[in-house]
């Protein structure tokens, strides 16, 4: 039986080929993630390790509380505490260190990003043996006008020695001189961030850390118990610091990286999966085709003595070859993929730092795993209609006509279809995105299993127009997409997911663009906004607002800060912004108390939502707790009607500055009596030129960059589920393939009465863009539904209008008209140059 | 072009000359030392309006030869001409047109395209050329060949003899100047050969159509006006006329 499982495969390697093609993509793209994660972790954890690799200890403020991202929020600390972990015997060495904002200005007058990596300034450590930071060129800074900047950003902005150069700070940007070029033991720079390195007592003046220190680092005398210095470093410890080793650190560093990490890697198996998941369906497809075509040899098997056993494991065989080939091929363009992601990602600029590829055993596990199993369980049910042949078959005239069990059909599709409904429901009120997952599958599997009812109804109306226009090609193209539903259902099933997927990102897309103008629209009153013309940057200085003030007929500034705190208990998000001349900036609709009165008195202003949920009304004091000053009460000045660009919790900038420190301002709100023209626009921008990393736009402006926000995301996620249409058009060729081979005669018979090489190909591609239009209509169709729950589920995270843009959808028809066209341009080819004598005489 | 012109000075004969012949039509099929001669120089011509019938044993070279005459093969040498036209010069696409407006077809089995009716089977050549068909003729043909009720369905609902009927009607409809028939009524039971065959021989007397067919059967072969018996790729006897009975020791003789 096995010979003839093999046999099997080696006379159809085309079959062979484009069947397992469909998994590939799939197992490539989870082994292509998993590397390039693998080698990310991978690269950061050495990158950290090597950072602290001679620091011992590290001695610092404890955590105030851990924010949401997953990062302790940590007090500086005294300078005099430096003086006593020296003095403890088995110290070698102890140095403070701080850090805090600074930005290169490039030669070219624009402001230095990376691709969100940080921008970041510290104190030079002199000690060689402590600092990560090794000189390559010129000295340690010694002069408050002397910076060292690293290595990465020199070489690529031509830095040298001797150079000025400007850096933005909190405060009002400088220029320094470039006294040395540092690197991170052999790397250039630290994972893309950009560094710039000034002598202590400068950075502690720049960095608002006067008197004060973020860490003490400590160095061990060699031969050193660890555990016991450890131990009496901490006895000479105030409340409040900490001592702990430097591998700790490392750890931390390493961990909520790779924390994020993972995160980029769950997303991107999601993508994987779907790709799967959609290769799934082509599996199953070509398998119930070739079991098909197959069923007089499998029921002339049965007749020569083979088992129902044998026959099930024979086609299941088939499958699970098929799988392990493509596992293995997927396994190695893996590899490829990997450096085509990050490429990818280069393209849409989140920079990533890259160290050799590394390669893992899971990697090689996950890619069999899947590959082999996607195709052997999507291979059992046509496996089973296979055991059910009946040994007769193989010598009855005419085959047993299809769709016998229609009714288990409807009733099982309609089951999972509502099934999958609920889930998603319950999913998505929970929120639960493991049950919306499921829940999509659901309804996936449910609509594929219901669509043979409907297609040939649809293959029929959407045939009538290929039909009117390309005359007897076109009929005959319509005819065959009609004369087996479930093929034609099964085949566009695939096309189906990938459609419902894009046209839920896509309604989902534009909703969200929708609400982000929209909110703008509701939020901000001011003429100008100014932000951080990087995105996944931090703020900007505070001297911007100031320097905005100055302009000649700004009338009102506003700055806008965002930070964390503990409210009740619970860390979120905490605004702060100018009352000064509110209303001219902010939209604050209240609803009860008062806006900016109450923020210019100390109080706290919560949105309604918030009010209701946690019951607070204007009056109630409520405890807090900041990072930098402890615990504390605040009184609830007033309630104001949600609003996107503030958030639920709002302080006056004064509250603001007097809990963080030196905060980054993350927008500037600005009013002019000129309102927003060109000329006052140009005024502004004059104004802020010496603050080049930020990006002055008008209201519309900065709906604009909004939306091309939303739309870049979107941009990346189309790409991602580009693979998942790929996987679905392959599928769409290898059923025209099959199809063709199954019509040889027939197409023959066609050519001998005179159907001329173009007509076959034309009818084959009216079946193709029949097919595809079929499975895009659907697709379409619960994409919007989708799309719709998802965004409407969001309503409290800030996605207000539901948008459903009819002119994409229209466009992906025509677009998946345009696909199958192009996937029916090999088998069309193929069916026109069948040698009509050959498929004549076939019998 | 000119070589064939000179080698065989017939090639411009008029009109009124056989509506289909071949001259020294050789057919070989696989490589050199398993050669097989289906065709061994075969010369034969198809009398314009007459209905001649092809014999010969089970692999005597029949279909070879019909294939090879309807631009379905091409020959390994020799020269075909349907009408005055040299078909082994042509392309692809000049062999399809030559099929689809000027040769009609009927095969063994396996004559109509399974998704469509019986109507729009008889209307495909003209539908692939986007033609017209004259509503007059169409309705005698089918009167004729007693598949009015049948029109709407599809080849699955006939049975073999209706089937054949509709490949008939398809391969008259467009008035070819030849029309090839391998064994059209090979797997028919002898009622419905007869009526097919009765069919055919009208087609020839009403209307002037001329028709080459293989057949095994001797009383289909006395239907035609003349019977050409192949053996071994080769012509050996050429009877006009025939009755079932000289054809029967036609065969006998040949059979020894
Ligand atoms: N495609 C082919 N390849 C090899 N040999 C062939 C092929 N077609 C026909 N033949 C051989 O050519 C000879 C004539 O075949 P054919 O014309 O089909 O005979 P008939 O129709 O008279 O039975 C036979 O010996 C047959 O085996
Ligand atoms: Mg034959």
């Amino acid at each position: 039986m096995w010979k003839a499982t093999v046999k099997g495969l080696l006379a159809h390697k085309l079959r062979l080929a484009l069947t397992a093609l469909a998994i590939v993509l799939g197992v490539m793209f989870v082994s292509g993630t998993l590397v390039l994660t693998d080698t990310l972790h991978s690269t950061f954890t050495t990158l950290f390790d090597n950072v602290y690799q001679n620091v011992n200890f590290e001695v610092r403020g404890k955590a105030a509380f851990t924010g949401s991202a997953g990062t302790a929020v940590r007090n500086p600390i005294a300078e005099s505490i430096a003086a006593r972990v020296r003095s403890v015997p088995g110290v070698q060495y102890a140095d403070g260190s701080v850090s805090g904002y600074a930005q290169f200005v490039a030669p070219n007058g624009k402001a230095v990003t990376t691709g969100g990596a940080p921008t970041i300034g510290v104190s030079f450590e002199p000690n060689p043996q402590l600092s990560s930071l090794h000189l390559r060129q010129g000295k340690a800074p010694t002069t408050p006008h002397q910076v060292v900047v690293d290595a990465g950003t020199a070489d690529k902005y031509h830095f040298a020695v001797g150079d000025q150069v400007r850096i933005l700070l909190a405060g009002p940007p400088q220029t320094f001189t470039v006294c040395g070029i540092a690197q991170f033991g052999t790397a250039n720079d630290l994972a893309g961030a950009t560094i710039a390195a000034f002598d202590l007592p400068t950075a502690q003046q720049l960095f608002n850390r006067v008197g004060l220190y973020d860490a003490i680092d400590v160095l061990a005398a060699p031969g050193v118990d660890q555990n016991q210095l450890q131990r009496a470093i901490a006895r000479v410890l105030p409340p409040g610091v900490e001592v702990v080793t430097g591998q700790t650190v490392a750890n931390e560093q390493s961990g909520s990286i790779n924390q994020a990490l993972s995160f980029f890697s769950t997303a991107l198996l999601v993508f994987a999966f779907i790709s799967l998941f959609v290769g799934g369906f082509t599996i199953f497809n070509t398998f119930s085709i070739i079991v098909g075509q197959r069923t007089r040899e499998l029921a002339l098997l049965r007749i020569l003595g083979a088992s129902r056993r044998q026959v099930f494991r024979s086609v299941l065989g088939e499958a699970a070859i098929v799988g392990l080939v493509a596992s293995l091929v997927g396994l190695g363009l893996g590899v490829l993929a990997a450096l085509g992601l990050k490429a990818l990602l280069d393209a849409f600029g989140l920079t990533i730092p890259y160290g050799p590829l590394v390669f893992q055993a899971h990697t090689v596990v996950a890619a069999l795993v899947v590959g082999i199993g996607v195709t052997v369980v999507s291979a059992v049910s046509p496996a089973r209609r296979a055991v059910r042949i009946a040994p007769i078959a193989a010598i009855a005239e005419t085959q047993a006509t299809e769709d016998r069990s229609s009714n288990r059909r409807i009733v099982i599709g309609s089951a999972l279809a509502v099934l999958g409904v609920v889930l998603l429901a319950f999913g998505l009120t929970k929120p639960a995105i493991q049950l919306v997952g499921i829940g999509a599958i659901g309804i996936f599997l449910g609509a594929g299993m219901l669509a043979p009812l409907v297609a040939r109804p649809a293959a029929s109306a959407l045939g009538r127009p290929l039909a009117r226009v390309l005359g007897i090609s076109g009929r005959l193209g319509r005819e065959n997409s009609m004369r087996s539903p479930r093929r034609t259902a099964q085949t566009s099933a695939a096309l189906m997911v990938g459609l419902a997927l894009v046209s839920t990102i896509a309604v989902f897309g534009a909703s969200l663009s929708r609400s982000a103008t929209a909110s703008v629209d509701d939020a901000v009153s001011a003429d100008y906004i100014v932000t951080n013309g990087a995105t996944g940057a931090a703020g900007f200085s505070q001297s911007v607002a100031a320097a905005a003030g100055r302009v000649p007929g700004v009338t009102a500034v506003s700055s806008v800060y965002n930070g964390q705190f503990e409210f009740r208990g619970s860390v979120t998000n905490l605004a702060g912004v100018s009352p000064y001349r509110l209303s001219e900036t902010v939209t604050l609709r209240m609803d009860s108390g008062t806006g900016a009165g109450a923020l210019a008195a100390g109080d706290l202003l919560v949105d309604t939502t918030t009010a209701t949920s946690k019951h607070l009304t204007v009056g109630t004091v409520v405890p807090v707790k900041f990072a930098r000053t402890g615990d504390g009460t605040l009184r609830i000045g007033g309630i104001f009607k949600p609003n996107a660009l503030l958030g639920s919790y709002l302080v006056g900038d004064q509250v603001f500055l007097s809990h963080f420190d030196q905060p980054l301002p993350v927008a500037v709100l600005i009013r002019s009596s000129q309102g927003a023209s060109p000329s006052g626009e140009a005024a502004v921008k004059a104004g802020l030129s010496s603050y080049p990393s930020v990006k002055v736009q008008t209201q519309a402006e900065f709906k604009k960059t909004q939306q091309a926000q939303v739309n870049q995301l979107l941009g990346l996620v189309y790409v991602l589920l580009a693979l998942a249409v790929l996987v679905a058009l392959i599928g769409i060729v290898n059923t025209l393939m099959l199809s063709v081979f199954e019509r040889t005669h027939e197409i023959g018979l066609l050519r001998a009465v005179g159907m001329r090489r173009r007509q076959v190909r034309s009818m084959i591609r009216s079946e193709a863009v029949i097919l595809s239009v079929f499975g895009a209509l659907i697709g379409v169709a619960i994409g919007t539904g989708l799309g719709v729950a998802f965004a409407a589920s969001l309503k409290q995270q800030g996605i207000t209008d539901i948008v459903v843009p009819f002119t994409s959808l229209v466009v992906f028809l025509v677009l998946a008209a345009l696909l199958g066209l192009g996937a029916a341009s090999w088998p069309a080819r193929r069916a026109a140059r069948l040698d009509v004598l050959a498929a004549i005489a076939a019998e | 072009m000119t070589l064939t012109g000179e080698a065989s000075p017939d090639a411009t004969a008029s009109p009124s000359g056989p509506a289909a012949r071949a001259v020294g039509l050789v057919k070989t099929y696989g490589a050199s030392d398993t050669v097989v001669r289906a065709l061994d120089g075969v010369d034969i011509a198809f009398e314009r309006g007459h209905f001649t019938a092809v014999m010969g044993p089970s692999g005597s070279g029949k279909s070879t030869l019909m294939h090879c005459m309807a631009g379905l093969d091409t020959p390994t040498s020799g020269h075909v001409f349907v009408g005055d036209q040299e078909i082994s010069t042509l392309d692809d696409s000049g062999l399809t047109r030559l099929r689809r407006d000027r040769i009609g077809f009927v095969f063994q089995s396996f004559n109509l395209v399974p998704t469509l009716t019986a109507r729009e089977n008889i209307l495909l050549p003209a539908d692939l050329a986007g033609r017209q068909v004259d509503p007059g003729w169409f309705d005698y043909l089918v009167e004729q060949l007693a598949i009015g009720d049948r029109l709407a369905h599809r080849p699955s609902e006939l049975s073999g003899g209706q089937q054949q009927r509709v490949a008939c009607a398809r391969a008259l409809i467009g008035r070819p100047d030849l029309i090839f028939a391998d064994e059209p009524t090979g797997n028919l039971d002898s009622n419905a050969s007869a009526e097919l065959l009765a069919f055919l021989r009208r087609s020839v007397t009403e209307f002037g159509q001329t028709i080459a067919m293989v057949t095994h059967d001797p009383r289909g072969a006395a239907q035609a006006d003349r019977v050409i018996f192949l053996a071994d790729g080769n012509v050996v006897g050429d009877l006009a006329a025939p009755t079932a009975e000289a054809v029967l020791e036609q065969m006998k003789v040949l059979g020894n």
